[in-house]
């Protein structure tokens, strides 16, 4: 995003819009020759949109840009109306468990994990992201292929992603990945250990598909984990077609 | 994507807060679901609604039903988002009955959304929940901000846009309801219940 120096007339009303405060008013440095404005924190600035879509700025100061690699994974990652070029769907993660009655992405015995660094609000970098995912890979995850983020692997061997999008912040990008239940406890106390070091939050999702006798195999792992389930959550109702019996 | 997951907040107003939506499947079923998705977008319509949309041509507070519902396209994903959990159950029963075959997701609290579905005579199928946000929560907002933000699980409403808004209110600059409408705007899904907002702000200020 870019800000049109001769438009902006230092209102301030582009402020508050943006989800990681990467706008600000500069003062006016007459030794500069530079006016008072909004300007935009390039290397805060994710890329969203949410600032040019509002139409919030009185002048239409507020400009998009070309974006070249790698800085186009900012835009690809933080604003949804974005179609990923890899999983051609809108958003940065996939269909997970929204479609699981007709795909049977997660079956009975496995659990989904999703950690969404960045979520809610804060922003991250690829390196905090990649440092799960090398940390997950010794645990036996399968991570998800279609996930914007496995496809920026550059070593599906340690994890590595490639090495120019390490620096990128983006609003939020998601390790996805599926493992056998009994191997949640192991993986939850990775996930903590992660958390100490990432420098920005992490929203951490559990998926299972409901057993045949009605429990939840999510909520046992959980629990036994020491993870308080959420009270609310998403639930499939069962009404896609399924692709094959299980 | 779990643009609907993570919403948090009281248990009291988080069981007025349900997200109705569908999605086909890629590689399965996406083919010729375009005609389907419009069909559920019209089903839903009946009912009371506090937003709708898709996030290619947005929601109720940045375009209208009409335009929304004409962009369906095999790929969409279309959203509905409702107070009454009455409404969500009738839901339910009519699209079981109308077959439409791809896969439809409701976002609430587990124990409502369970009775609803056994009800409607459906399934729960598959669950997602949230195990909680982990590492420097320090950076977080307060929390009837992050109950307000998390409504938008893309991250496109701003905490400094909550507390923008709390603030006119407070001054009598806005309604409630303007500023509940204002908030909705950068969420495109759709999937912003400016009637939670308007609570939550009432909370805030």
């Amino acid at each position: 995003m870019q800000i049109d120096r001769e438009r902006c007339t230092c209102c301030g009303e582009c402020i508050a819009i943006c989800p990681v405060s990467a706008i600000r008013l500069r003062k006016k440095d007459a030794a500069a020759g530079l006016k008072a404005q909004a300007v935009i924190n390039r290397d805060e600035c994710v890329e969203c949109s949410a600032c040019f879509r509002s139409n919030v700025c009185p002048e239409g100061a507020i400009q998009e840009e070309p974006l070249e690699w790698p800085r186009i994974l900012r835009k690809a990652f933080s604003d949804p109306v974005y179609t990923h070029k890899g999983t051609d769907i809108p958003g940065r993660g996939t269909e997970e468990m929204k479609t699981n009655d007709v795909t049977g992405r997660f079956r009975d015995g496995f659990i989904g994990i999703g950690l969404e660094f960045g979520r809610p609000g804060v922003g991250a970098r690829f390196r905090d992201a990649e440092k799960a995912i090398r940390k997950l890979l010794p645990l036996g995850v399968q991570l998800e292929p279609k996930n914007p983020l496995t496809q920026l692997i550059a070593d599906p061997a340690t994890g590595a992603l490639q090495p120019e999008v390490l620096n990128e912040k983006v609003l939020s990008t998601i390790v996805e990945a599926i493992i056998p239940v009994e191997r949640f406890p192991e993986v939850v106390a990775a996930v903590h250990a992660i958390a100490a070091e990432a420098d920005t939050v992490i929203s951490f999702g559990v998926i299972s598909k409901v057993a045949p006798d009605g429990s939840v195999p999510a909520v046992k792992a959980m629990q036994a984990a020491g993870l308080t389930p959420s009270i609310n959550g998403k639930v499939n109702v069962g009404l896609g077609r399924p692709l094959f019996p299980f | 994507m779990s643009h609907t997951l993570h919403r948090c907040g009281k248990p009291d107003d988080l069981n007025r807060d349900f997200v109705v939506f569908s999605m086909s499947a890629k590689t399965v079923n996406a083919m010729g679901s375009g005609p389907k998705m419009k069909r559920f977008f019209e089903i839903l319509r009946k009912y009371p609604a506090v937003n709708f949309g898709d996030v290619k041509t947005g929601s109720r507070f940045n375009s209208d039903w009409q335009t929304i519902h004409d962009g369906y396209k095999d790929q969409s994903v279309a959203h509905y988002v409702f107070s009454d959990a009455a409404a969500v159950g009738d839901i339910l029963k009519e699209l079981k009955a109308a077959d439409l075959g791809i896969s439809v997701i409701v976002s609430g609290v587990f124990d409502t959304v369970a009775t609803l579905c056994r009800d409607a005579g459906l399934p729960v199928h598959t669950v997602q929940f949230s195990g909680g946000v982990l590492g420097r929560t320090e950076r977080l907002p307060p929390g009837p901000v992050l109950a307000i933000t998390t409504m938008c699980g893309h991250g496109l409403v701003s905490a400094n846009l909550v507390k923008k808004m709390a603030t006119q209110v407070q001054k009598g600059e806005k309604s409630l309801s303007e500023a509940a409408a204002e908030l909705a705007k950068p969420c495109m899904c759709g999937v912003f219940n400016t009637e939670r907002a308007e609570r939550l702000l009432r909370e805030i200020n």
